[in-house]
This record gives C-alpha cells, sequence and structure tokens, in this order.
C-alpha cells in the first residue's frame, strides 16, 4: 500500500494499492500548498481507512514543476516515509503523466508538457509504452520557450494534464513492481536558483 | 464561590495569621513566611471567601531542579471538607508541570491518613520515612513523590539558512541537530532564499535522523511535533511546514505551529530549566533585530521596537564586504576589530538622537551606518590614503553595539525589569557580550546569553516553545496554517 504524494500543481495525496485508489483527497488552489497538505495526507489516509503504520510506501512528485509548492509535497512525504522507515519512492511527473495519459500513443512519439512559468514550459518527449505501460522518455526533460517547443517539436501530439497524486501512486505502483528505479529524490528544478553574485557599487558620486 | 489567585503582599498579614491560626505552635515565624513567599523559586496560592483568606499552598522549585516541592497546603477549619485542598493540589500539580518538574514532593504525618490517601489518588508515592519528625509528638513523617511525565517534543526550524531539528523533554534539551547552507550564500555576500529553501530540502532528512539518534528515541515516542511557521522567509518556511505535517499525518501526533522570535526566548528554559519574567528580549541575526518585553512566554509579548532596514547581522556583513573581508561579516569584523580604536571614527548611532525617541526610542536603523562607513572607505581610497582596517571595524561594530546594549538597557529601565535575555547568532559577537555584560552588571541587570547553539537559529528552541504550550494544556494548531513571513511577535501559536 502507497502513499503518493503531488503538489506540482494543485496539492493532492492518494492511497494507492495494486492500481486501486483507496483514497484521494486534492485542492487546487496553486498558492496552498503548504496550508493544503496535512489536510489532502489525512483525508486520503481517512477515506482508504488506513492508519499511518499500514503504509508501505511513501511516493513523492520530484516535479518538474514550481518550486516552492513542489518542495512542500516532497518534505511532507520524506517526513512522512523517515518517520515510519518505509521506502521513499521518487517520481518524475511528466513520466507519471506520460504513462497514465499516453494510452492510445502506441508507436507515436508525443509529449508532456507542463506550465514551466515566466512563459516557458517543461516538456517531456515519449516514444511508446512498454510492456508494462510505462512510457520511455527519449531525451532529458528540458524547459522550453513556446517558439522553441513550435520549431522543434510543433508537429507531435502533446499531453498538457495536469500530474496529481492518484496519478503519481499508481505510476510508481507499477514502475516499482518492473524494477525502474525511483531512488533519485532530488527535486527537478531544471534552473539554477536565479541569482549572480552582486558586485560592489559606491555610495558616494 | 472560592477565588483562588497567586499571594500578593497585601495578602502576607492574613497568611501569616491564619499559619498560626492553624499550626499554632508549629507555625512558621512571620520572617520565615515572608522571605518563602517572596523567594524567587516559590509561588504561592491564596483562596477567598469574600473578603476572608480561608487558605493558602505553596510550592517550591528551583530553577534547573527539575523537582517541585510542596511546602504546604493549608485549608482554614471551617472550609476544611469543602474540596478546596484537592483543588489547591490540582493547581500545584498544573504549575509544577508547567515548570518543567519531572518529579513533585511532599511530607506528611504518617498519622495523617486522610491527607495520605488524599495524595495517593493524585498519584503520590510513599518513598522514604523520616523517623520522629513531628516533634514533640514524635510522629513519624512520609516522604511522598509523584513523577510528572514531560511531553517529547520535535522542534522543526527552517525559516532562514539554517535547517534545525531539535528535540527536548519537558524543560530538558535531549538533543540539538543543524544544518547550514551559510557556505553556499557565502558567494552570493547575504542569503539568497531560494538557494535556502533548496538546501533545506537535501538537509531535512539527515537533520532528522542526527537529532532522533543524538536523543537517542524513536520517532513514535514522539509526543507532540512543533514548527516555526513565521517569521522568516516564505518559501524556506513551506519546506519546514510540509515535513512537520508529513510527520504528524505518519505518527498520528499533533502539531503545534510556533514564532520564531517567541522561540529564541523560549531557548532560555534550556538553559536554566526554566524563563524568568518579565524579562526584556533582545534578538539579534542576520534577519532580525528586535527588542521584546516578555511578560509572560506564551500569552504576553510584546514588540518594544525592531530595525526598520538592515538587521544587524546584516550589517556586519554589508560592512565586512566593504573592507574586503568574506561571509559572514560577523566574525570576521570581530577578528578585524582586534587591536583597533573603537573610538577612531565617530560612526553614526541610528536613531540615537533626541528627535528619534518620539517615535524610535526602541527602533532599530543601521542602513546609514553601512553608507558611513562606505563612505569613510570610499573617501580614504579617492585620495589615495590608506584606511586602518582594524579601526574601522573596531569602531563600527562599537556603533552597533553601542546603540544595542543602550536601547535595551534603556529598555529594562523604562519597564522595570531586572533581567536582559540576548538571543540570535550576533550574540556571537566578542564586544556584543563584553559590553551587555559591563553595562547589565553596573545596572544590577541580570544578563542571560545562552550556549551558542541555543543563540543561533535552532530546532531545540522550537520544540522548548511547544513543550511549553503541551505543558500549559494549549489546543494543537491543527493542520491548516501556512507560512507567514511577517508573523508578530505578540501571536506565539498559529491556530
Amino acid at each position: 500500500m502507497i502513499l503518493a504524494i503531488d503538489t506540482t500543481s494543485g496539492s493532492s495525496a492518494a492511497v494507492v494499492n495494486r492500481g486501486e485508489v483507496l483514497g484521494f483527497s486534492g485542492f487546487d488552489d496553486p498558492f496552498g500548498h503548504a496550508e493544503n497538505i496535512g489536510q489532502a495526507i489525512e483525508s486520503a489516509m481517512s477515506e482508504a481507512k488506513v492508519a499511518g503504520k499500514e503504509i508501505e510506501a511513501v511516493a513523492i512528485s520530484r516535479g518538474p514543476a514550481s518550486y516552492t509548492g513542489l518542495r512542500v509535497g516532497m518534505a511532507a512525504g520524506l517526513a512522512f516515509a523517515t518517520a515510519r522507515k518505509i521506502p521513499l519512492l521518487g517520481v518524475v511527473s511528466l513520466d507519471a503523466v506520460a504513462s497514465i495519459h499516453g494510452a492510445g500513443m502506441d508507436n507515436k512519439t508525443w509529449l508532456v508538457t507542463s506550465d514551466a512559468k515566466r512563459g516557458e514550459q517543461f516538456v517531456g518527449v515519449y516514444s511508446g509504452l512498454d510492456g508494462n505501460g510505462l512510457a520511455e522518455r527519449q531525451e532529458q526533460l528540458q524547459v522550453m520557450k513556446p517558439e522553441d517547443l513550435e520549431k522543434n517539436y510543433g508537429s507531435f501530439p502533446r499531453i498538457s494534464e495536469l500530474c496529481d497524486a492518484k496519478v503519481v501512486g499508481i505510476y510508481a505502483e507499477k514502475a516499482d513492481a518492473a524494477g525502474v528505479k525511483l531512488d533519485d529524490l532530488s527535486a527537478l528544478y531544471l534552473r539554477s536558483p536565479d541569482v549572480t553574485p552582486s558586485s560592489q557599487k559606491r555610495v558616494s558620486g | 464561590m472560592m477565588d483562588i489567585r497567586f499571594a500578593i503582599p497585601a495578602d502576607y498579614d492574613s497568611l501569616v495569621n491564619l499559619e498560626k491560626e492553624i499550626f499554632g505552635d508549629q507555625a512558621w515565624s512571620a520572617s520565615a513566611m515572608v522571605a518563602d513567599l517572596e523567594a524567587l523559586h516559590t509561588q504561592y496560592l491564596v483562596a477567598f471567601n469574600g473578603s476572608e483568606l480561608v487558605g493558602y499552598a505553596g510550592l517550591s522549585s528551583p530553577a534547573g531542579s527539575f523537582q517541585a516541592d510542596i511546602n504546604t497546603i493549608a485549608v482554614s477549619e471551617p472550609h476544611r471538607g469543602s474540596g478546596l485542598g484537592s483543588e489547591f493540589m490540582n493547581r500545584l500539580i498544573e504549575l509544577a508541570t508547567r515548570g518543567g518538574a519531572e518529579e513533585m514532593f511532599l511530607d506528611v504525618r504518617a498519622d495523617n491518613l486522610g491527607a495520605i490517601g488524599l495524595y495517593k489518588k493524585y498519584g503520590f508515592e510513599h518513598i522514604d520515612t523520616r523517623k520522629g519528625y513531628y516533634q514533640p509528638e514524635g510522629v513519624d513523617a512520609w516522604v511522598m513523590r509523584k513523577t510528572i511525565d514531560q511531553p517529547l517534543v520535535l522542534g522543526i526550524e527552517t525559516s532562514c539558512d539554517e535547517t534545525g531539528v531539535g528535540i527536548v523533554k519537558g524543560n530538558r534539551l535531549l538533543s540539538n541537530a543543524l544544518n547550514s547552507s551559510m557556505e553556499i550564500h557565502a558567494r552570493y555576500g547575504g542569503v539568497v532564499p531560494e538557494v535556502a529553501a533548496r538546501a533545506h530540502l537535501e538537509a531535512l532528512q539527515p537533520t532528522i535522523d542526527t537529532a532522533l539518534n543524538e536523543a537517542g528515541i524513536q520517532l513514535q515516542e514522539i509526543d507532540a511535533i512543533a514548527v516555526t511557521n513565521g517569521p522568516g522567509l516564505a518559501g524556506a518556511l513551506m519546506v519546514g511546514i510540509g515535513a512537520a505535517k508529513g510527520l504528524s499525518a505518519a505518527i498520528g501526533k499533533p502539531l503545534y505551529a510556533v514564532n520564531h522570535l517567541v522561540g529564541h526566548v523560549g531557548a532560555d528554559i534550556l538553559e536554566r530549566g526554566s524563563l524568568q519574567t518579565p524579562s526584556i528580549a533582545l534578538l539579534v541575526s542576520g534577519g532580525h533585530t528586535s527588542l521584546l518585553l516578555v511578560n509572560d512566554l506564551l500569552d504576553d509579548v510584546e514588540l518594544l521596537g525592531e530595525t526598520i532596514d538592515d538587521a544587524a547581522g546584516e550589517a556586519f556583513d554589508k560592512v565586512a564586504r566593504i573592507l574586503g573581508l568574506p561571509y559572514p561579516g560577523g566574525p570576521e569584523i570581530d577578528k578585524a576589530a582586534l587591536g583597533g580604536n573603537p573610538e577612531a571614527i565617530r560612526f553614526p548611532r541610528g536613531l540615537s538622537l533626541p528627535k528619534d525617541m518620539a517615535e524610535h526610542k526602541y527602533d532599530f536603523s543601521f542602513s546609514g551606518l553601512k553608507t558611513a562607513v562606505a563612505r569613510y572607505v570610499e573617501k580614504a581610497e579617492d585620495s589615495g590614503e590608506q584606511i586602518n582596517t582594524s579601526d574601522v571595524a573596531a569602531s563600527f561594530r562599537e556603533a552597533v553595539v553601542d546603540v544595542l546594549v543602550t536601547k535595551a538597557l534603556k529598555a529594562c529601565e523604562e519597564y522595570g525589569v531586572p533581567r536582559l535575555i540576548l538571543g540570535g547568532g550576533v550574540t556571537a559577537n566578542a564586544r556584543l557580550r563584553e559590553l551587555a555584560t559591563q553595562k547589565c552588571s553596573q545596572a544590577g541587570i541580570e544578563l542571560r546569553i545562552p550556549r551558542f547553539s541555543l543563540c543561533t537559529d535552532n530546532g531545540a528552541m522550537i520544540a522548548s516553545l511547544g513543550a511549553q504550550l503541551v505543558m500549559a494544556g494549549r489546543e494543537p494548531s491543527g493542520n491548516g496554517f501556512g507560512a507567514e513571513s511577517t508573523m508578530e511577535v505578540s501571536k506565539v501559536q498559529s491556530l
């Protein structure tokens, strides 16, 4: 039984067992992650009628996503797993969306995109689902301006479904069972912090 | 209806009389009684029926002893059997618990079976007998003890660049783990919020693990979780809040969202076993410069003043840069100031002129001082003169420290408060400690400076404030709170 947590857009948590969502709670507010994450986890667990000690693993969305919100869910999942001494599974949210919403894409190449703010998009390029129903990512995840996205991948079908904890949980279970390594637990920011060492300015003219 | 409250000097005469009435020849003398009433380590409750004193109860609990003794519970003859004795007992246990006692003791006549029965009901056990203690009859005294299980609280602090996780049991410090991202910020010359938030997420798990290992406990044993939810950097605070909510959901334990600045004041509890109030607190760091009047840690903290521009620690960082010294500036300025003349250059003391007193009596300003140092250095450079870095560093430091200590002592004087607590990273500054020690000693003010690991941002102080809330029986914060970057100091807990 997995507790999945996602704060890549809103805040949501889900309890998933063998492909079945036993409990889910989601909040759409794109700025209320810190406020909502506790309620999301507790509601999902109470809907699934499970206590903390019955959870066997925690799956967290690593993004890419807006940083501040992303970290709230990751911190909550990390702390939960630390408290219960259970495995923590790191999920690339675009991979999860590609796998869950990519059915029917067959052998085509398609894109999964999500809002990267500053007028840019996070982009994953996928080709087909493998035998386990997992989408195969072709390239590194990217941050792209709309014109570059159009120029490079304009002709490909595009999925821009939002990620949530159900998608993360179902994907994590499948991927884990298929032997995919989900042990990278770092946040996917895809950009360096927006800061440069400043130079000393004179105060007198 | 009986009115129970703390004893005040106006009650002393009636207290002495009632003591005589109840205990006759065995009564304490008036002077011994008053000395005990006025002692720092005692608390006396009095019960009035209208204007008539009908009972009193005293508790003795020296700071840092983690023990409380019931000195006396006395009820006037006509009011015995009214439940007043039990009411006093409840209140004394509550006071002992709030005060951090882990054990409570009392003496009782071995032949007073009624009282012994009552004490047993409250969880007291017979642990020792003093033979023939009550003279002249030669009746034995029973020594009885009650253990108080103080709450085990884990605190998380992520308001700036330190990831702190601390564990306390009541007023006792068990562990205080810290991971700092200061070195990463060094190249930017100051704390970069996004860099700090990223570092918190990475440091979280190792810091939690270290705190648990040091304390030798399992997370499941924790009774409550406390977390800083303001003031501080929003993105950084949210990492701690996310973690606290994850922990709380995992182990099903309550959450307390607490104020970072009040946490700094609460740090002194871990040092001496209790907090003496009222107290003036001067909190000085890279993010804060605040002067507080603390009448009661949980219910009455007042902001007297704060910086209107740069924090004191920030001024040290900026001036260090001007002088070509590395970040963080505090220790570097301290080093550079060694052997320098603090009176070589008269740098301005911010908000210290008579005209500032009306509006900014207890506020601080360091931005003008920084500019004055920059102008001094640039002027020297322009005219090709060599500056004496030691003199500049010493004079700048003197200007900062002078204003801090002067205003803090003025507050002690104006509010009649005989003690000053320092907190925040700038307390590491040698000259601040020196001048505060000297000025407080001259003014007869007790100076409290917790050890450095409890002065800088840390998780133990947050755990300590959380424990105080639990010990006082406060409701937890629920799980709907968020980060409040500009939280007022009067708000100790977010609900």
